[in-house]
């Protein structure tokens, strides 16, 4: 078991024929992962890495039943290729690229709910079920399959934690990338809830960083949850935040600081992490 | 980005939101002539890209042209939370009978924008949020979803606002939306709306962050001389340098020169460092798959800070590629030279060719890894983190 990605999934690429989408399509393909094929308008009948390319995801969904996708396009195509991944009948999306802007991720989330698409990113790393389907930009090198979930706001840290379970032989179950973006496509709490319902995840590390509201609304979920959730936060020692004006006060409230979000989480039950090692330790006290 | 209030005037005055007939001036040499021309009394506005620049004395007012020139003179001497007032807005003096305010936002835990509106507006708006929430008016709005007259009718009437105003209100909140929505906004705020002592609306101040994602939709901003920057603040010389070169970068107080891959562990490297003792000087984000042109660029900007003693460096190969980032340390090992002592680790993404890279750089040219220690996945980054302290601490 593995949640969002494993070996069944049929997986395609949005710009799949572009430097990055072709790069780690070969990768990707190269882990094992079950890469049907791809988008590239105005290239439908070619081949890359011998899967097909098509014009519109519509017709790579009817073509070869992909029910995945991940989109490597630049920040401005990013609202139109979600928009038609989700109306195709895609059911997860991971959304790579970075500088997204807000106003069209408001729109794709809309979509998303309207049409029950799961959708991570932007500016994520991607989605990992180690041993089964790599999808995204993360080295394999730090994974390995095991017992132990992974959410994160940057990838880098994905890569860190993965490392530190990999070696101290807890492994991975399935590591998702949130994305490093203002507004995101999934939050923590989502994911969190798919990891408790996932038998083979026997705890959840999560990782959130400075700034933003997902880790604040985690706590909702948290204490009702079975599985054990670690924290780690990103930007104890950053210098103090920007404040998005009153507005941002009055909807947001007083959220943000990285000892607050720590706090705030380790009072709903989670147990805060200050470094990677500092991971296997709780672990190992929590019996998992 | 912020805008500086005069920016965002000029941006009301577009939407046909009435704002004061202001003038700005960069010298107090040119605050006679502008007093003069708007009539006295007047407001003199400092412009600076922070908060609470009323409380820190940069808002005062003039009877007459040689008054404001006088005061002009010392608040270009000004320092508001460090920024050094650059701007004056000179605006005629507004007769004050009612402050609201109206502000637009987004509510990312629930992907919806939001409007907000009170009738008590000013400086204290926050502690009225907080102290009396029933005087805050919400209204949350899909995406797409318009302002619709009568919701905007509605909330300026839940404001307050006199009755042969109503419509004016509304429009007025109604234009603040359509701007938030035109110019991926995401923050606009009135505050105060201004009821003054002839009736009329008129917004006596301006707050707006726009998206700088989005900016490339807006090319007439660039043109109107905005351009990327701080949500608070201008860039120092060693930032304008590094946003110029495409690297997002901030300058810390400490000594330790910090070259991380991601944003994320960019973040986190930093509490690493203090974790152990030390203290960054920077915060660097390499950005996804950067070339070696960009490598050699972060490691400039760490060379060239006089503040840094040591230089951490860690990469951890995802989207970015060991073997380039292998390349960009050897060209600015071989083009610039480092004078300084550096920790690093790599792996990930092709990190074999990177080593190898490494290596031969090294068979080539011993000298020129002879600052550099150089670590793989064998290593934990703690341990480089802890190491990058030390180095720091043996070079001062």
């Amino acid at each position: 078991m593995a949640i969002l990605v494993d070996k069944n999934s049929k997986v395609m690429i949005q710009g799949i024929t572009g430097g990055a989408g072709k790069f780690h399509a070969e990768r990707m393909i190269a882990y094992g992962t079950n890469i049907v094929g791809g988008t590239s308008p105005g290239k439908g009948g070619q081949k890359i890495h011998e899967r097909p390319v098509f014009d519109t995801v519509a017709e790579c969904v009817s073509e070869t039943g992909a029910d995945v996708s991940a989109i490597f396009l630049p920040a401005q195509f990013v609202k139109e290729a979600a928009i038609e991944a989700i109306r195709a009948g895609i059911k997860f999306l991971v959304v790579i690229p970075e500088h997204i802007p807000i106003h069209d991720m408001l729109r794709v989330r809309e979509e998303a709910v309207k049409y029950d698409v799961t959708v991570i990113g932007g500016n994520t790393a991607g989605i990992i079920t180690p041993g089964e389907a790599n999808l995204g930009i993360m080295p394999d090198i730090a994974f390995k399959p095991g017992r132990v979930g992974t959410v994160s706001r940057s990838g880098s840290i994905t890569y860190y934690v993965a490392d530190t379970l990999t070696r101290t032989d807890y492994g991975e179950t399935t590591c998702v990338g949130l994305g490093g973006d203002p507004v995101l496509g999934s939050t923590f709490a989502e994911i969190l809830l798919k990891f408790e319902d996932d038998p083979k995840t026997k705890a959840v590390v999560m990782c959130g960083e400075i700034g933003g509201v997902y880790e604040e609304h985690a706590c909702e979920v948290i204490p009702n949850m079975k599985t054990p959730v670690l924290a780690m936060i990103g930007g104890i020692y950053a210098p103090p935040g920007k404040r998005m004006g009153h507005a941002g006060a009055i909807v947001e409230g007083k959220m943000g600081t990285a000892q607050q979000k720590l706090d705030m989480l380790a009072e709903a039950g989670a147990h805060p992490c200050k470094t990677f090692t500092d991971i296997p330790a709780t672990l190992k006290k929590l019996g998992v | 980005m912020r805008l500086y209030e005069f920016e965002g005037k000029r941006l009301f005055r577009q939407f046909k939101i009435p704002v004061p007939e202001g003038v700005v001036v960069g010298s107090a040499k040119e605050v006679y002539d502008a007093v003069k021309k708007i009539g006295a009394p007047v407001a003199l506005k400092s412009q600076v890209l922070t908060g609470g620049r009323g409380k820190a004395g940069g808002i005062k007012l003039a009877d007459g042209p040689n008054e404001a020139r006088t005061i002009a003179e010392q608040l270009f001497k000004l320092k508001i939370k460090g920024f050094l007032v650059e701007r004056l807005l000179i605006e005629p003096k507004i007769d004050i009978k009612q402050e609201y305010y109206i502000g637009v936002t987004i509510d990312r835990a629930k992907y919806k924008l939001v409007v907000i509106a009170s009738g008590e507006g000013g400086v204290d708006i926050e502690e009225t949020a907080e102290k009396a929430p029933e005087k805050i008016i919400k209204k949350a709005l899909s995406i797409d979803e318009p302002l619709y007259t009568f919701d905007a009718l509605a909330i300026a009437k839940q404001m307050g606002i006199p009755q042969a105003l109503i419509k004016e209100g509304a429009s007025i909140v109604q234009k603040l939306f359509k701007m938030f929505r035109s110019y991926d906004a995401k923050l606009v705020e009135i505050n105060p709306l201004v009821l003054t002592g002839e009736d009329k609306l008129i917004a006596a101040d301006s707050r707006v962050s726009l998206d700088d994602d989005a900016l490339f939709r807006h090319p007439d901003l660039a043109e109107a001389g905005i351009e990327k920057r701080h949500e608070e603040g201008e860039l120092t010389p060693r930032e304008r340098q590094a946003t110029d070169w495409g690297i997002p970068y901030l300058d810390l107080e400490g000594n330790i020169g910090m070259f991380p891959g991601g944003a994320g562990f960019g973040i986190m490297g930093n509490d690493f460092i203090h974790h152990y003792g030390g203290v960054p000087a920077n915060f660097m984000d390499s950005g996804g798959g950067p070339s070696p042109e960009r490598i050699a660029k972060m490691l400039v900007l760490l060379e060239e800070n006089p503040n840094v003693k040591a230089i951490f460096g860690a990469r951890f190969g995802g989207i970015s590629r060991c073997d380039d980032f292998a390349k960009g340390v050897i060209m600015f090992l071989k083009d610039h030279g480092l004078s300084k002592p550096m920790v690093m680790r790599m792996t990930g993404n092709m990190w074999q060719e990177g080593v190898r890279l490494f290596e031969e750089a090294k068979a080539e040219d011993p000298s020129l890894m002879a600052k550099v220690e150089f670590h793989g996945i064998e290593t934990p980054i703690e341990e480089i983190s802890k190491r990058a302290v030390e180095l720091a601490r043996e070079a001062k």
